[in-house]
């Protein structure tokens, strides 16, 4: 079966100076849900509006479903449904009234119009609520309406730019079950930015991490966790620099797979921590370093993402952000 | 091109229906040219210093440019506003939709004219009681509007060129302001461009407004239709390199 998305050696600048792709390759399954994980500014955003051809890239090719995005832009949006990351309904009219003009773009018909947005409305929970203005919405009801807008046409791929940001936990999971049923009944393959670990983890077949312009890793969570061996043992530091010295003895321990150095800890990943961890506590001694704290953790996608990217995602501070500007945006 | 086409009237369709739900905003926007025609129109024209054509009455005379210049402001901000859509995600998903992105832009510059009309509505019931006298003709009440319509998308097509060079919400009003108060004084909608000096004349021969509102003066208030082709003809040139400029400078708007 053909490849989703086919992209290769892409590159985008811009204002001739800003590199917000630098050579991505990469190839989505049709049919899986497909995550792009990585730090703000890592040119997720940039890559799906290069793929939903709102945006012509710098050099190299993009496809969908093998259509070129450049050449074939008009017959690939007929493929493609695409939720932005910003709010993208107008709050003055009711949830109805927003699909139905999106329902008379797409060009459905008006026998069936009506019925299909009475279907997305309801499966995405609105149906109480379709007549009602949608500045009267709470952000997780104003997510759903724009994935039931997705929905209205039944897309072969959808393309989700950071489709929970904002969102309290119980809001994200509807979301997200909402879209794996869509997944399943359709075979919508589901292409999605996050920089939410747990996202990417839980609901994502594929997983590619994404720092700086350029694709880092690519495979399943599974993979990924598994890739950097059995067990993780953290040392949490303060002040005290490790010196480059004693990271080359780390490394050289017979059990040790790898040391990642992370901002005010040293991650040492190990086949078993209880065998290695005496050892590695007296490096640390002789170096005269006392770990404020020890962990044993199995791998998670944070880790991984510290280990290709080099440093852990940050969270906390961008979506209370993006979260205040979706308000003021509903709030008008 | 059927997809264009159709995405132009759901573009106009959606404007019905906010207007629907609120129009606050129109009977706002309607307390300024109302003081217009209410207080400055029969002040000024006690002083008899401006000549009007056919000896209509000063407010009669400045009626039709009140109300386009109304109109005009709205377009502007309502072209404006679509550089906002930029900073929500509409504009990104309607760049992702079937329909070619010219035909949002110029469907989204129409349907201003849409608020436009319904803001002209207004303001004549006021203009009727305080006395002016309009053409008892539906024909050409219906005719002024179409034209009122089309010169709207063009209007609105010039402030998506002007915000296409900004990066920032914060600089709309005074944009807005500095668009529309050259193009209103520097027109025939508060006295007749004989009366302009030199310098000001010739810039008013290209001013848009200027046509809008000598057609909209004549099937409205004076009857004198001899400019019509000339105006609807401006009208037109002015609405077509307008959407060409706006769609070319649109691109700038999606980066």
């Amino acid at each position: 079966m053909e490849d989703a998305v086919d992209v290769r050696n892409l590159v985008k600048v811009y204002d001739g100076k800003i590199r917000a792709l630098d050579g991505v390759d990469l190839k989505v399954k049709a049919g899986i849900a497909f995550a792009l994980l990585g730090p703000n500014g890592a040119g997720k955003t940039t890559l799906i509006r290069i793929l939903t051809t709102q945006l012509r890239p710098t050099s190299g090719d993009a496809y969908v479903f093998g259509l070129d995005v450049v050449r074939e832009g008009g017959k690939i949006r007929r493929l493609v449904s695409y939720v932005p990351q910003e709010m993208s309904v107008w709050t003055d009219i009711s949830g109805y009234e927003n699909l139905l003009v999106y329902a008379k773009i797409f060009g459905i018909s008006s026998q069936e119009r009506k019925k299909t947005i009475d279907e997305a409305l309801e499966s995405m929970g609105l149906g109480e609520a379709a007549n009602n203005l949608v500045k009267t919405y709470s952000g997780g009801m104003v997510r759903r309406l724009e994935i039931a807008c997705a929905l209205l046409i039944k897309p072969e791929i959808m393309f989700l730019d950071e489709p929970t940001i904002g969102l309290d936990p119980s809001a994200k999971k509807i979301v997200w079950e909402k879209l794996t049923s869509f997944k399943k009944e359709y075979g919508v393959t589901v292409f999605f930015n996050t920089h939410y670990m747990d996202e990417a983890d839980l609901y994502s077949d594929q997983i590619a991490i994404i720092d700086k312009g350029k694709i880092v890793k690519l495979g399943s969570a599974e993979e990924l966790k598994r890739s950097l061996g059995g067990e993780i043992i953290t040392f949490s530091l303060t002040g005290n620099n490790i010196s480059e010295a004693s990271l080359k003895k780390l490394r050289e321990l017979r059990f040790v797979r790898d040391v990642i150095v992370g901002k005010a800890e040293v991650s040492v990943l190990v086949e078993d921590a209880e065998t290695a961890l005496p050892d590695a506590i007296e490096i640390l001694r002789i170096e005269k370093i006392s770990p404020e704290k020890i962990s044993i953790t199995k791998p998670t996608l944070d880790d991984v993402f510290l280990k290709y990217a080099g440093s852990r995602l940050e969270t906390s501070g961008r979506i209370s952000e993006v979260a205040h500007v979706r308000d003021m945006i509903r709030r008008g | 091109m059927y997809d264009s086409f159709r995405n132009f009237f759901v573009m106009i369709e959606l404007e019905l229906r906010r207007l629907r739900h609120d129009r606050t905003e129109l009977y706002f926007r309607a307390v300024q040219p109302i003081l217009w025609i209410v207080i400055y129109g029969p002040v000024m024209g006690t002083a008899r210093a401006i000549p009007t054509p056919g000896n209509i009455s000063y407010t009669d005379f400045i009626t039709p440019g009140v109300l386009i210049q109304s109109t005009t402001f709205l377009c502007i901000f309502y072209g404006l506003m679509m550089v906002w859509e930029r900073d929500s995600g509409i504009l990104k998903k309607l760049l992702v939709t079937p329909a070619s992105r010219y035909a949002t832009v110029i469907g989204r510059s129409m349907a201003s004219g849409v608020r436009a009309m319904f803001q002209g509505l207004i303001i004549i019931p006021v203009a009727l009681l305080i006395g002016v006298k309009f053409i008892p003709n539906v024909a050409y009440f219906v005719s002024a509007f179409v034209i009122i319509f089309f010169a709207s998308g063009g209007f609105a097509a010039i402030s998506i060129l002007v915000a296409s060079f900004m990066k920032t919400r914060e600089r709309f009003m005074g944009i807005g302001q500095a668009i529309i108060m050259p193009l209103f004084f520097a027109s025939n909608a508060l006295y007749p461009i004989q009366m302009m000096p030199d310098a000001l004349k010739y810039f008013s021969t290209v001013n848009p407004l200027s046509y809008v509102v000598d057609a909209a003066r004549g099937l409205l208030i004076t009857g004198d239709l001899s400019n019509l082709l000339i105006d609807v003809a401006a009208i037109a040139v002015f609405d077509i390199v307008l959407f060409i400029l706006a769609s070319i400078s649109f691109k700038r708007i999606i980066e």
